[in-house]
């Protein structure tokens, strides 16, 4: 049972795909990205001639068309520089690299946990050893009386007991609401929980309903940030929730595509509580590195495990009702209108302006002579201000 | 530059219109120096494009307008007037004066009527061909936009509020309204809309398969409707953010100044304050291009006839603290290349 490989990729696989630099997408194999860069990144939209680099394409639409590139065409906001010069994998900036590699792992794991909700088989290539079926009796009351514990603290309406552990996680991670969880485990898992699904980084991506999109289109594709310092490449699943909000958008909007992952769907509590089902069953998930893992490959009793998942997605859930208010609110923050009065169009306010005012009736000469006196008197009407108030 | 050209003998200030002609290479263009501009942009046959003549106004200019051919135009702007130009002649005769700026005009060469919307809140519908005294349709609120299709008028106002007048109708009625002047006419719209968009209407442009129309807003953001009224219609209709950049993680939200149909392929273009110009393909809500930015605010768009230019009005915009900004004013035709401004669902 569960010997058989399913075409679900290992986590090899998906990092070795080669992807695409301008727009994060991943391809088969190299030539297909190579292609696709032609295609799409260094099309000469003049002749269609498709060129090898973006240098290439530039030098070509100088030559030939006497023109010059400012910036890659199909490409997310922040790599349409000319600085870069790429074809295929080659000559992409290591950070890059990095925030790329992260982000396919954040994407790989969730897809996993989200798989293991659905089939509840344990993850594919997942070596630990299978758990025993029984914990011992001391350990099961023990793990019992802290989750009494802990249920007691959560009725006292306390939400302060967030474990030391997971306000020392990571610093973005304290900006979350802390959620309550069982101490054992590893709050690694904590930035699963989506408060943050309306992020500022994704503003800009346009609201097409459930329009399916190729990456390449994404004109707002939030940039990938730099990873924060102190992650080494051991501990990229212990995913950095600035990040997060990337991934899902490009779920929620996509559909699965042959040869990828399968992409979990839209829903975090549950994946969280998977995960943490994952963890009583003791997979050691190869992302966590959490010191805590331990305790949760101890394994587990079926009982006593039912209801605490029952418990943790009720509770999970609350969390995220409550969290919902405060997403929304972040995502209005930071937006500046370049014209903002709601009220007078530009055009209404250019014709106050002195210079184009106009005395009715009068001939041009005369309104060129009085510019000052005439400012506002006929230009700016009675209804001007009437229609302020509608 | 053999994709794009700049136009010589440019507007001294900013454009309030550009408008192809529907037959020919010739471009009007409209500008707050108180002059119409003519243009031709032919590029055959070693013609380089040129100015033919410009005509000059009492007062700036806010939108002019094609009549029946190419021998004739309509203009209105701050100085109240509606007036047509003949363009071979350069005589300009006053059709109507509102008592406002009048600030959009539309033509229907089917109906040979001529709607002129004002900020006196009133829209002056002209017969033209006939004596008699233009109608006056009074509105809720202060026009921003107009646009015709083959069989509506959409007129888009101030505190987010737009009408959508049947054409056939507007016409009938508005010829036999013959009283004296003003010669108001209460006419209901046939639909009356609220926009989609939370904040102020900037442009309206019809679909030329006379289905609906795309609006847009001074907040980034374009809306596209249909005027079916029916449910499923109405559930189609959608708005997506556009022309916005982050700088330092804010998000900078530009006006959404123009919007032109393609009268070919339905797909359209929007031109904003980032100075960038974008084609949508509206049914299949995507992007189908956007353009490299313009030096300035893009103001105004156009597309020739058989949709194989386009051309881009690029003036300094009016930004928040900035009130008229410095900038360069340009007109540049675009030459699109076949099949580049179709939509990727209709291959």
């Amino acid at each position: 049972m569960g010997k058989k490989k399913r075409n679900h990729p290992d986590v090899e696989d998906v990092l070795s795909r080669p992807w695409c630099y301008y727009c994060e997408r991943d391809f088969d194999d190299l030539k297909i990205l190579i292609s696709h860069q032609k295609a799409k990144h260094f099309k000469c939209d003049r002749c269609n001639r498709r060129l090898n680099t973006a240098g290439g394409l530039s030098v070509h639409l100088n030559q030939v068309h006497k023109e010059t590139l400012n910036a890659v065409d199909n490409a997310l906001p922040n790599r349409q520089g000319l600085d870069v010069e790429i074809f295929g994998m080659e000559g992409i900036p290591e950070d890059v690299v990095n925030s790329h590699k992260q982000r396919v792992l954040q994407q790989y794991y969730e897809a996993q946990a989200d798989r293991q909700a659905q089939t509840g088989n344990p993850a594919p290539g997942a070596n630990a050893p299978k758990k025993p079926k029984f914990e011992s009796p001391s350990d099961l009351k023990r793990r019992l009386a802290e989750h009494k514990a802990k249920k007691a603290a959560e009725a006292a309406g306390s939400s302060g007991d967030v474990t030391p552990l997971q306000g020392a996680q990571s610093p973005a991670a304290a900006t979350q609401s802390p959620v309550p969880f069982h101490p054992p485990f590893p709050s690694h898992q904590v930035p699963h929980i989506p408060p943050q699904t309306s992020p500022p980084p994704y503003g800009q991506f346009p609201p097409y309903g459930q329009q399916a999109f190729p990456p390449s289109w994404v004109p707002g594709m939030p940039q990938v940030p730099p990873m924060p310092g102190g992650y080494s490449p051991g501990q990229y699943p212990s995913i950095s929730p600035p990040f997060q909000g990337h991934p899902q958008v490009l779920r929620q909007n996509l559909p699965n595509a042959p040869g990828l992952p399968q992409r979990p769907a839209f829903g975090a509590p549950q994946v969280n509580s998977f995960q943490f089902q994952q963890m009583h069953q003791g997979h050691a998930q190869p992302s966590s590195p959490g010191p805590n893992q331990t305790q949760g490959v101890n394994g587990h009793n079926a009982a006593a495990f039912s209801a605490s998942v029952d418990e943790l997605i009720a509770s999970t859930k609350q969390e995220m009702d409550k969290s919902k208010p405060s997403a929304t609110e972040k995502s209005k923050k930071d937006f500046r209108l370049v014209y903002s009065d709601n009220e007078v169009s530009p055009e209404e306010k250019m014709a106050t302006l002195p210079r184009y005012a106009f005395v009715p009736n009068n001939k041009p000469e005369t309104v060129l002579g009085d510019v000052e006196g005439s400012v506002t008197g006929p230009v700016v009407g009675p209804d001007d201000v009437m229609d302020k108030s509608g | 530059m053999s994709n794009q050209c700049e136009l010589p003998d440019a507007p001294s200030d900013a454009i309030s219109a550009v408008r192809f002609s529907p037959s020919s290479t010739k471009l009007l263009v409209s500008s707050w120096d108180k002059h119409v501009y003519l243009y031709d942009v032919s590029k055959e046959a070693g013609d380089s494009p040129r100015l033919i003549q410009k005509f000059e106004h009492r007062a700036p200019v806010l939108d002019v307008c094609w009549g029946k051919d190419d021998s004739e135009a309509y203009s209105g702007g701050l100085d109240w007037d509606v007036r047509r130009i003949d363009l071979k002649s350069s005589e300009q005769t006053v059709l109507s004066s509102h008592s406002s700026a009048a600030k959009s005009l539309a033509f229907s060469a089917s109906h040979n009527i001529l709607v002129s919307a004002s900020w006196d809140c009133t829209l002056h519908i002209h017969h033209i061909g006939t004596t008699t005294t233009p109608a006056t349709i009074p509105l809720p609120h202060k026009p921003f936009s107009l646009s015709l299709s083959p069989t509506r008028l959409v007129v888009a106002m101030a505190s987010r509020q737009l009408h959508i007048y049947d054409l056939p109708a507007l016409s009938a009625l508005s010829a036999q309204a013959s009283q004296a002047p003003p010669n108001t006419l209460e006419l209901e719209p046939w639909q009356r809309r609220e926009s989609s968009l939370k904040f102020m209407t900037r442009a309206v442009a019809c679909m030329p398969n006379d289905e609906g129309y795309a609006s847009s807003s001074i907040e980034g953001r374009v809306a596209v409707e249909w005027f079916d009224p029916s449910v499923e219609s109405q559930a189609r209709k959608y708005a997506f953010k556009c022309h916005r950049q982050t700088v330092d993680g804010v998000d900078v939200v530009y006006p959404v100044n123009a919007l032109s149909y393609h009268p070919v392929y339905g797909t359209f273009a929007s031109g904003g304050g980032d100075g960038v110009v974008a084609l949508w393909d509206g049914v299949a809500k995507r992007r189908i291009k956007q353009y490299q930015k313009y030096s300035a605010s893009v103001v105004a768009l156009a597309w020739n006839g058989d949709g194989t230019r386009l051309a881009v009005g690029v003036s300094p915009g009016f930004e928040d603290g900035k009130e008229v900004e410095e900038g360069v004013i340009k007109i540049y035709i675009r030459e699109v290349a076949e099949g580049e401004a179709k939509g990727k669902g209709g291959k």
